[in-house]
């Protein structure tokens, strides 16, 4: 079936409904690669057995990460007029017992995290029902209290593999919206009113870097989604399109029709396998439902989404790197101007985005600019997904508005250092950007702040470290990082870190100088001032920030012969 | 005001100021062009007129001023516009080169070339190791600018050598490091070396590129002094380009020769018996 009109939407969505509200029990497993690394599909399998054996009438699915991924795997038990509730730390040991208290209008409360008794996933509102009185709220659950979840909305509650799911909490709706009642510039506008910046690092403004590649000369033009996520320790848009694929299909879509481009790219990095099966699964059933194709919503408007895999190089989410890596060419940086709005994919106008920037679109569209721009601060608005790893308690997906503190993040919401440690540092934006000393961390985490401590954004890694952690082993850490994945055009990139990571090798090896820190601080600059492209442009920020501000470790492993 | 242009050329002119001089230039020029017409001495060494500008080797860093403030970028990738404004030498600048040099001296410890570059700029020696690789095919020479591949990919379309690895394992050679038989061995690539890091050598008939793989290709003789002179293939590419008439003319025999046989025509012509 095609979707034509508004009631061919509707009756779709009361389809999905009913798959999420079954009138019967409804299991969710957590099967994004964070609940598959801690035997999820194992669960999963061992729960579809017992159900096909005993003859069960539960209605089980596969739902993407709610964001805890410490407490995961994760299962979602839903009972008729009853609240949702998660069960944490599930083994195969517990399936049996899950499937038949269920049946009886029971949980293992001895598992349960928390319960949901309603749900706003902003496109809609699921009611789940009450009881479990001893079982606690979401919102009293330290590491969800804090959050505000727009981009992941959905991601835990629904089945990513299922259209349907995503249209019955009014997936899709906005996108409806734009293509019907709303002519390309009205959605521009609406996307720069919003004050969306790109979430790949350099917070350019969305709306106007779609409103350049809409001007630009010429027919043909592509549009394509940045999802070669690559910092170390950064998994945002991993889960972001295992757990809620559609949301990122529903951008892309809209921005299509906005810019007036018929051909959009996902760039994807081969390392995600879930990911690209799951966007496929997802481009194979909006093109069912006519959301991709020729006349889509028969409104004459044509469109479709192809995915090119990258072959295994960070620098490939670099634009220009990119867009030679689409090409089948080796992927290196290219000289910047002409910039990828005039010349990108194939010579042609291309806009590109990061998968966050699409994910934000329908839901701006859908509850509109001034919605949008209520939440975060000004210039920096919205929320930002971050992934909160390393030596920190509570391990997840942290969604929370621009401009809230580190010391939320990481201690209302991570609960501090992990062990019971003090938490000494924590790296923004990979390995371009720096390591925040605790003293800081009143910094509210928003794209100027955090340029203003030395370090940047970035795509929405926050690697925590303890006081155990040496600095200058970090340093050397994202410098040997850095350093292998340069692709070589430039010399101060291809030599200059090369150089870096040596020094810092003789420096961890006890054998460093004062002359050596000297070296360090001015070859750093000549890096910074004379690579190419970001990358190496970038990539000397976690020696800079850590000589700043923990100057005294370097010191401390300063060779004492004379 | 300062100018050497070419007044037979009639593109536009417009002024611009390099280190608070004034000179004339022509727009649309790329910046390191002016410059080294000017004789502003301006390091490069990834720079050809007939390629793209590729931007590698940062050592035309320059400062372009706007309104007051400064942004560091390669000349070769700047385009001459009215009041375009630069600064070639600032201490930063020199800061910087400086710096790269010493790079340049660890990467290349062999060229003779990079030596003289950086002493310009009184860089004698490098703080850091020196690249050392046995047997290596680019004689520690080697820079990376990439202007071999790019002339052999961008002008002779052969494409027959290409960068191998990435970040600082990057080298060039040909594919698996194996003779390349797509090669023409025509050697444009060490013809446009910066460091004359690429060596050949033409022994009994064959050219053997030593810096890649030791591909051999085979020379045409020369059919009046019997002398070998070009490359086969590099020959048949070209015939494959010129009008049949003028391959007759010319097949087979050696530039030398063919003057000489041209003179020998001319002087016929002169003394009709």
């Amino acid at each position: 079936m095609k979707i034509q009109s508004p009631e061919d939407l509707e009756q779709i969505r009361k389809s999905g409904l009913a798959k999420i509200h079954p009138g019967h029990v409804r299991i969710g497993v957590g099967t994004s690669s964070c609940g598959i690394a801690v035997g999820g599909l194992e669960l999963y399998d061992r729960m579809r057995d017992i159900i096909q054996k005993e003859g069960y009438t539960i209605s089980l699915v596969k739902t993407g990460c709610i964001g805890y991924c410490k407490e995961e795997p994760i299962v979602s038990v839903s009972i008729p007029g009853k609240a949702l509730v998660l069960l944490h730390k599930v083994s195969v040991h517990d399936a049996e017992r899950i499937l038949s208290l269920s049946l009886s209008g029971e949980v293992p409360e001895d598992l349960a995290l928390c319960k949901v008794t309603d749900w706003d996933h902003i496109t809609g509102t699921l009611v789940y029902g009450d009881g479990f009185e001893h079982i606690p709220d979401y919102g009293d659950v330290q590491f969800f209290k804090h959050q505000k979840k727009v981009i992941l909305r959905d991601s835990g509650f629904i089945n990513p593999e299922d259209i349907d799911e995503y249209i019955a909490i009014g997936g899709y709706r906005a996108a409806f919206q734009a293509l019907t009642n709303m002519t390309p510039d009205a959605v521009i506008d609406e996307v720069k009113k919003s004050g969306l910046r790109g979430r790949g690092g350099a917070g350019f403004p969305a709306g106007l870097k779609w409103e350049i590649t809409k001007k630009a000369p010429g027919e043909e033009k592509f549009i394509v989604c940045n999802a070669d996520e690559g910092d170390p320790g950064a998994y945002m848009n991993r889960n972001e399109m295992e757990s809620d694929p559609h949301m990122l299909m529903e951008g892309l879509l809209i921005g299509a029709y906005a810019m007036g481009v018929h051909e959009g790219l996902i760039y994807i990095r081969a390392e995600y396998p879930l990911a690209i099966e799951r966007l496929m699964i997802a481009l194979d059933q909006a093109r069912g439902l006519g959301l991709l194709g020729k006349n889509i919503l028969n409104t004459g408007f044509d469109f479709d989404i192809q995915i090119a895999i990258g072959a295994g190089a960070f620098v490939c989410g670099e634009s220009t790197a990119l867009v030679a890596s689409i090409e089948g060419k080796i992927g290196r940086p290219r000289l910047r101007p002409p910039r990828l709005t005039d010349k990108g994919v194939w010579g042609r106008p291309t806009d590109l985005n990061n998968v966050e920037t699409w994910c934000n679109v329908p839901v701006i569209i859908h509850k509109g600019a001034g919605w949008y721009a209520g939440i975060g601060a000004k210039g920096n608005t919205g929320t930002k997904v971050f992934s909160l790893v390393g030596k920190v308690d509570n391990v997840g997906m942290v969604e929370v508005p621009l401009g809230t503190s580190l010391n939320t993040i990481i201690y209302d919401i991570g609960n501090g250092g992990a062990e019971g440690k003090a938490v000494k540092a924590v790296q923004t934006g990979g390995p371009s950007g720096g390591c925040i000393p605790a003293r800081l961390f009143d910094t509210p985490v928003d794209f100027e702040n955090l340029n203003h401590v030395g370090t940047m954004m970035g795509s929405g890694g926050l690697v925590v470290m303890d006081e155990d952690t040496s600095m200058v082993d970090i340093a050397r850490y994202f410098i040997n990082f850095a350093s292998s994945e340069s692709c070589g055009k430039c010399v101060p990139c291809r030599e200059g870190l090369k150089h870096l990571l040596l020094i810092l090798n003789r420096i961890m090896a006890g054998k460093g100088t004062e002359t050596d820190i000297e070296v360090l601080k001015s070859l750093s600059d000549t890096i910074v001032k004379t690579s190419l492209c970001g990358l190496g442009q970038t990539a000397p920020n976690p020696v800079l920030t850590t000589l700043k501000y923990f100057g005294e470790e370097y010191e401390r492993l300063l060779s004492t012969e004379v | 005001m300062k100018m050497a242009i070419d007044h037979s050329d009639d593109r536009k002119r417009v002024t611009i100021t390099i280190n608070k001089n004034q000179y004339l230039a022509i727009e649309g020029e790329i910046f390191l062009e002016t410059a080294i017409r000017e004789h502003i001495d301006i390091p490069h060494l990834c720079y050809e007129k007939s390629l793209e500008p590729y931007g590698a080797c940062r050592l035309c860093m320059v400062e372009i001023v706007t309104c007051g403030k400064t942004e560091m970028t390669p000349a070769c990738t700047i385009r001459v516009h009215n009041g375009l404004e630069i600064l070639t030498d600032t201490p930063d600048i020199v800061k910087h080169r400086s710096m790269l040099f010493e790079l340049y001296l660890s990467e290349a410890p062999k060229s003779e070339i990079i030596k003289e570059m950086a002493a310009k700029y009184g860089v004698t020696r490098t703080r850091f190791l020196k690249k050392i690789v046995h047997d290596d095919p680019l004689m520690g020479k080697c820079i990376l600018c990439g202007l071999c591949v790019r002339v052999c990919n961008e002008i002779m379309g052969t494409s027959a050598i290409h960068f191998i690895n990435r970040g600082p394992y990057t080298v060039v050679n040909t594919p698996f490091f194996e003779e390349n038989p797509a090669c023409a061995g025509c050697s444009a690539c060490a013809s446009v070396c910066p460091t004359n890091a690429i060596i050949f050598e033409d022994l009994d008939g064959q050219r053997i590129m030593k810096s890649w793989s030791d591909t051999h290709i085979a020379l045409a003789r020369c059919e009046v002094c019997g002398k070998h002179f070009a490359p086969e293939k590099l020959l048949q590419a070209t015939y494959a380009k010129l009008n049949p008439g003028l391959i007759e003319h010319i097949k087979k025999i050696c530039p030398p020769c063919r003057g000489k046989e041209i003179a020998r025509k001319e002087i016929r012509g002169m003394n009709p018996r």
